[in-house]
């Protein structure tokens, strides 16, 4: 009974269904559970908490990644399942927590200084609480202060910086090396993201990774989270 | 509707390209061809953070002397840097322009408002702050709130200033269309002599067939009140959406038999 929960969560999100009064990418699953009562389901069935968002969750926005990858799904269907997965994942912390299990990694997210673009910032936040990270978004043109000082004390594993413009990227090397001279550096992956920024300018400012798009930085961060092991 | 022609916009890389190498042959063809599909206003822009303010201030002296060489037709100066538009207003060739663009943003509305008062021109306002763009209806009307105040207190005319309400992706947020929809309306009854404005493209970020999105928005924004679009005027269809529906929301009927008759409406 549980592994059937567990692959129709996995189907779920896949349609990116929250609950059982939304329609899904396609009507096939018309009328039945959606992710939030299959994930409260699949407690009440004892299934562990870890095989819940492995098989379950993550499985599944892994598929919807691949189906926005091949543009088969867009914005809106992507963002469905983000946000069904990342509502599940809040109601798993406490059990996750109990559970002793490993929970994925803090993700520091702002659009830098002077900046106010703020849909792709969004776009990759969301997908990241739907990978199981705890984020906390700073918001918009977030000065280089604040940036550091949300470092310092909230020790995040990861940092995301975005930027749309050629102008405001700047703030980005300023970033880095801020978090440099207040000894930080080597605290937090600093993951740069937006339509200004490439490969080239990560490295020639320090950055640890240059992200295409939110799918991108979820393989980044587990990646790197891989590695810590 | 009022048509500005959105083409000769350094977003674009062969228009950036053309801009760098200065390719007055390559601007001329674009202006021409904007005008030949019936805009009524050329914007210019020179984009902004790939070089210094003043060559981004030489690039614009230049794209206005081109394109006023290649058409009578009224520019709107495009940027978002002050001493850019001041540039190009040095160069302006005629009376009537529009200035593009000011924000709730007390230091770049101080700096570029009084040109416009200064000019008599007109003058695109943002419905936003130092904040980013409001989510909400209502936040956008008290952007333009404090922006009208302003501008009066500068001596600028409602009917100088053209609102925009700001466009978000509705693929993001599914609200996005209705909130710039119905804050056209209530600043077209608050406001009655000012004007509205709205570039089409962002709402349809993240969609497949972008246009007929584009487009769809474009006949309901007519319907709310909308006096002025910035769009590629060579999307044929869209022209005609828009002599079709500036009829049907009672603004006569002869602007869309003409357009006919000049072979301008495909459906």
């Amino acid at each position: 009974m549980s592994q059937d929960t567990i692959a129709r969560l996995k189907e779920n999100v896949i349609q990116g269904r929250k609950t059982k009064d939304d329609e899904g990418v396609d009507d096939s699953l018309s009328g039945t559970p959606g992710v939030l009562e299959l994930t409260r389901l699949a407690l009440e069935e004892k299934v562990s908490p870890d095989i819940i968002v492995n098989h379950g969750l993550t499985a599944g926005m892994q598929v919807v990644g691949d189906k926005f990858a091949t543009k088969e799904y867009f914005i809106p269907d992507m963002l469905a399942s983000a946000e069904a997965v990342g509502e599940a994942t809040a109601i798993l912390k406490p059990y996750l927590e109990a559970s002793n299990s490993e929970i994925k990694g803090k993700f520091t997210i702002a659009t830098v200084k002077g900046d106010i673009h703020d849909i792709g910032k969004n776009i990759v936040a969301t997908l990241l609480r739907g990978a199981g990270y705890e984020v906390v978004d700073l918001g918009i043109n977030v000065p280089t202060e604040k940036i550091v000082q949300m470092v310092r004390e909230n020790k995040p594993d990861f940092l995301g910086l975005s930027a749309l413009l050629t102008t405001t990227m700047l703030a980005m090397g300023e970033v880095v090396r801020e978090l440099e001279a207040s000894g930080l550096r080597d605290k937090v992956k600093v993951l740069i993201g937006g339509a200004a920024v490439s490969d080239e300018y990560a490295q020639e400012i320090g950055a640890d990774a240059y992200c295409v798009d939110g799918f991108h930085a979820i393989k980044m961060v587990d990646t790197f989270q891989q590695r810590k092991l | 509707m009022l048509i500005i022609g959105e083409n000769i916009n350094a977003s674009t890389r062969a228009v950036a390209e053309a801009i760098t190498t200065r390719n007055q042959e390559f601007v001329t063809e674009l202006a021409q061809a904007e005008v030949a599909a019936g805009a009524d206003f050329i914007d210019v822009n020179v984009g902004a953070g790939s070089s210094s303010s003043q060559d981004e201030a030489r690039a614009m002296k230049w794209l206005v002397a081109v394109v006023q060489q290649a058409t009578d037709k009224p520019l709107v100066i495009d940027s978002d840097c002050p001493e850019v538009i001041r540039a190009a207003l040095n160069k302006y060739q005629g009376k009537r322009l529009i200035i593009n663009s000011v924000t709730a943003e007390p230091q770049r509305l101080e700096a570029v408002a009084p040109l416009a008062a200064e000019w008599g021109s007109g003058l695109v306002a943002l419905a936003m702050g130092t904040g980013g763009i409001p989510n909400s209806v209502e936040q956008r009307l008290d952007a333009c709130e404090w922006i009208m105040t302003q501008l009066t207190r500068l001596g600028i005319k409602p009917e100088q200033i053209y609102f925009d309400p700001l466009v978000l992706p509705v693929a993001v947020d599914s609200k996005q269309a209705l909130v710039t929809l119905r804050t056209i309306e209530q600043i077209k009854s608050r406001y009655p002599g000012a004007k509205t404005v709205i570039g089409l493209s962002n709402i349809s970020y993240g969609l497949p067939k972008r246009k007929l999105i584009n487009r769809t928005f474009l006949v309901m924004a007519a319907y709310a009140g909308l006096d002025a679009v910035i769009i590629n005027p060579l999307d044929a269809k869209a022209m005609s959406l828009i002599k079709a529906a500036d009829m049907l929301i009672g603004k006569g009927s002869r602007g869309y038999t003409r357009a006919y008759r000049a072979g301008a409406i495909v459906d």
